[in-house]
């Protein structure tokens, strides 16, 4: 799995230098866009209920509402039949889980680039609405410019994000069909071969 | 006798002849072959304790179980993802098994250029042909071979390429195909299976106390005196104190945790070669797409090589090791490029799918330093010269898959290079490797606490034994000098096994 970023304390280290850079961009993009009148650092009005909500253990709710748009469509179907969603399989809620035990640098790194893919990254792709808020071609094209970009960052932050979603989609049986994966072989004979 | 660490109720102190950091291939063979001499000696592993019944063959469940930092230990420029074992074994629990002596080349440049003495082909042999008596390597044969290791031997014969079988330790192997995610079998050869009963049964008295996070090594006046660190809990939170005195310390928690923790541990270091001389055997995969069914997730890995463009010649400019490298669906879907529907499409061709990596025997040096807390960092640039050989070892890979018959070959690059013909090969280019421009990958870490006499260029002695610390020995392969190109399990059982007769001599 790829990661984001670790904890460091030396002027050195290029991942103070890289981290705080995009930290900068964050912050620096969010204060130019309020002076333009966009109020794009709002984290509240997602439609996420009271009960996914309190079950979160990580994700902030609108953490969470970036996560199931981003897998909804890294894990777009080629074909509507026999392939569950990202929602029917709780990717965002394996996401959720996942985060508890990483090394909170990572998890912080992580999250920054949540708000990075929310509030920044539509900018590439010159809209000014959130992440969540454009139509599905609109984030493909979001998505597909942070997997391309020549940011190294935002590459290595997209990969660590595709990461988890495709480890959140991937580990559950429903999936195995589109693979053609048959699933672990516990229990072999001694003399069986698969 | 086994201690979990994380059932401490209360600080714990003991004393012991040897202590040992780390129970990989090196620790684990130093604490038995302490034992062995009658000796006390107390290891202490960071990783949990497993049984092959916690092997679930589930990618998300074991990956953070058996691997430092949940399997998300990357360089410090985010480059390269490194992979190390943290369990009881360390990587002897999920590695792929291949057992590869270190090549004689390699060896003769040690003793030429890094002044180590007693260490020569000959010298060892003894060794590495006792480890490899008691793991049982044997060749695996053809009727094991699955279909994605017949793929790569198909289609070097087609092009008249040189390799052949590679030898395994495995006994009563059910190639199931889940050896990287611990065996459920119990087929493995290696430290929990072989070396740690026969250290439990003596003579001497062995202990292993697992889940003990060691932050330091304590010495003074250039003697050590024993480790202390903490036990943590499942989820790594420190819940007790654990003190060792001893009047040996071995430290092998790998090229890069040995390093953190001497560099922790503040030791004298009076040219600042600690950490210095990183070797990450960096790789990356390319996938072949068949007509026919591979099931390459299942059967045995990594029992077939391709040593065409590997020569360990001073000065050579083949230097990359072609094997499979087929992976788990989770795996997979991590490395195959893009997202969406025409990922998913890509995926369907998973049971079709034969993928291989190329393996840089690199000379890039990387720096493995530690921050406040005493984590390590991992600072690699990968050179010019290595990042050649990278492209000369992923378009051989990509000739390999298209004379066995592939109909599409895909690098999982930014942007995806896809090849139909080996005239596309040319494609694979030096900017195609760039770093994060390829998913790489390290699972084969050596250097940074390089042995040899002179300590202006070595940290340790030809023995094993700190420079500047009596008593405080390195056995892991941090110690090589250089990489060896080849994967380096076995080289570390049999230099682990070669020199500590002088930590059971400065014990006694």
């Amino acid at each position: 799995m790829g990661t984001i970023g670790e904890a460091s304390n030396g002027l050195s280290d290029p991942r103070v230098g890289r981290r705080k850079w995009l930290q900068s961009l964050i912050i620096g993009g969010v204060v130019s866009a309020l002076g333009g009148g966009v109020a794009l650092v709002r984290t509240g009005g997602y439609d996420i209920d009271a009960i996914t909500s309190a079950r979160l253990r990580m994700l902030a709710p609108w953490q969470y509402a970036v996560v199931r748009h981003v897998a909804r469509r890294m894990l777009a179907a080629d074909r509507s039949e026999g392939v569950p969603s990202a929602d029917d399989v709780g990717v965002a809620e394996f996401v959720d889980g996942y985060l508890v035990d990483m090394r909170p640098a990572l998890r912080r790194d992580l999250l920054w680039f949540l708000r990075f893919v929310e509030q920044l990254a539509p900018f590439g792709s010159a809209s000014l609405h959130r992440f969540t808020e454009l139509a599905p071609a609109d984030q493909d094209e979001v998505l597909s410019a942070l997997e391309a970009s020549h940011i190294d960052l935002l590459r290595v932050g997209f990969q660590a994000l595709k990461s988890l979603i495709m480890m959140g989609y991937y580990r559950d049986p429903r999936t195995f069909a589109i693979l053609g994966y048959r699933g672990p072989l516990l229990g072999l004979p001694e003399q069986g071969r698969p | 006798m086994i201690v979990r660490g994380r059932e401490l109720l209360r600080d714990f102190e003991g004393d012991a002849d040897a202590v040992v950091v780390g129970t990989g291939a090196g620790g684990g063979m130093a604490v038995r072959e302490l034992a062995r001499a009658g000796l006390k000696v107390m290891a202490l592993e960071e990783g949990g304790y497993h049984v092959p019944s916690d092997f679930t063959q589930r990618e998300e469940e074991m990956i953070p179980l058996l691997f430092r930092e949940r399997g998300a230990t990357m360089t410090s420029d985010l480059a390269i993802r490194v992979l190390m074992g943290r369990a009881v074994g360390g990587s002897t629990i999920h590695n792929t098994n291949l057992c590869k002596r270190t090549p004689p080349e390699i060896l003769d440049a040690w003793a030429r250029k890094y002044d180590v003495v007693g260490c020569s082909e000959k010298e060892l042999a003894p060794a590495f042909e006792q480890v490899e008596k008691d793991l049982s390597v044997r060749e695996i044969p053809k009727e094991q071979h699955n279909a994605n290791n017949q793929i790569l031997a198909r289609g070097m014969k087609a092009l008249g390429f040189h390799g052949g079988p590679l030898k395994h330790n495995r006994v009563g192997c059910r190639e199931s195909g889940f050896c990287e995610l611990g065996c459920s079998y119990d087929a493995k050869q290696n430290v929990t299976k072989v070396l740690l009963p026969e250290a439990f049964a003596g003579p001497g008295q062995a202990v292993v106390m697992s889940d003990v996070r060691v932050t330091r090594i304590e010495h003074q006046s250039g003697v050590v005196s024993g480790v202390s660190g903490d036990a943590t809990d499942a989820r790594g939170r420190s819940i007790a104190g654990v003190k060792v005195r001893a009047k040996v310390v071995i430290v092998a928690a790998s090229a890069i945790g040995t390093a953190a923790l001497a560099l922790a541990s503040n030791l004298p270091d009076p040219n600042e070669l600690a950490g210095r001389g990183l070797r990450l055997h960096p790789g990356a995969a390319i996938a072949g797409f068949f007509d026919e069914r591979i099931d390459g997730v299942y059967g045995i890995p990594q029992s077939y090589e391709c040593t065409e463009f590997l020569d360990f010649r001073e000065g050579s400019q083949r230097r990359v090791w072609i094997t499979t490298a087929f992976a788990h669906p989770i795996g997979a879907a991590i490395s195959l490029p893009g997202f969406g529907a025409s990922h998913m499409t890509l995926l369907r061709n998973y049971s079709r799918m034969a993928v291989l990596t190329a393996m840089v025997h690199d000379e890039t040096e990387g720096r493995v330093t530690v921050d406040r807390e005493g984590a390590p960092r991992i600072a690699y640039e990968m050179g010019e010269g290595d990042r050649a050989q990278l492209v000369l070892g992923l378009r051989g890979a990509a000739r390999i898959l298209l004379a066995a018959g592939a109909r599409e070959v895909v690098l999982a690059s930014i942007p995806p290079i896809r090849l139909k013909s080996p005239l596309d090969v040319e494609r694979i280019t030096q900017d195609a490797v760039r770093p994060h421009g390829l998913p790489m990958i390290s699972v084969h870490p050596m250097g940074t606490m390089r042995f040899g006499e002179n300590p202006k260029t070595s940290v340790v002695k030809s023995t094993g034994e700190h420079h500047g610390v009596r008593g405080l020995f390195v056995l892991d392969g941090s110690l090589f000098p250089t990489s060896i190109g080849v994967p380096p399990q076995i080289s570390i059982y049999a230099m682990a096994k070669h020199l500590a007769k002088h930590a059971i001599e400065r014990a006694r």
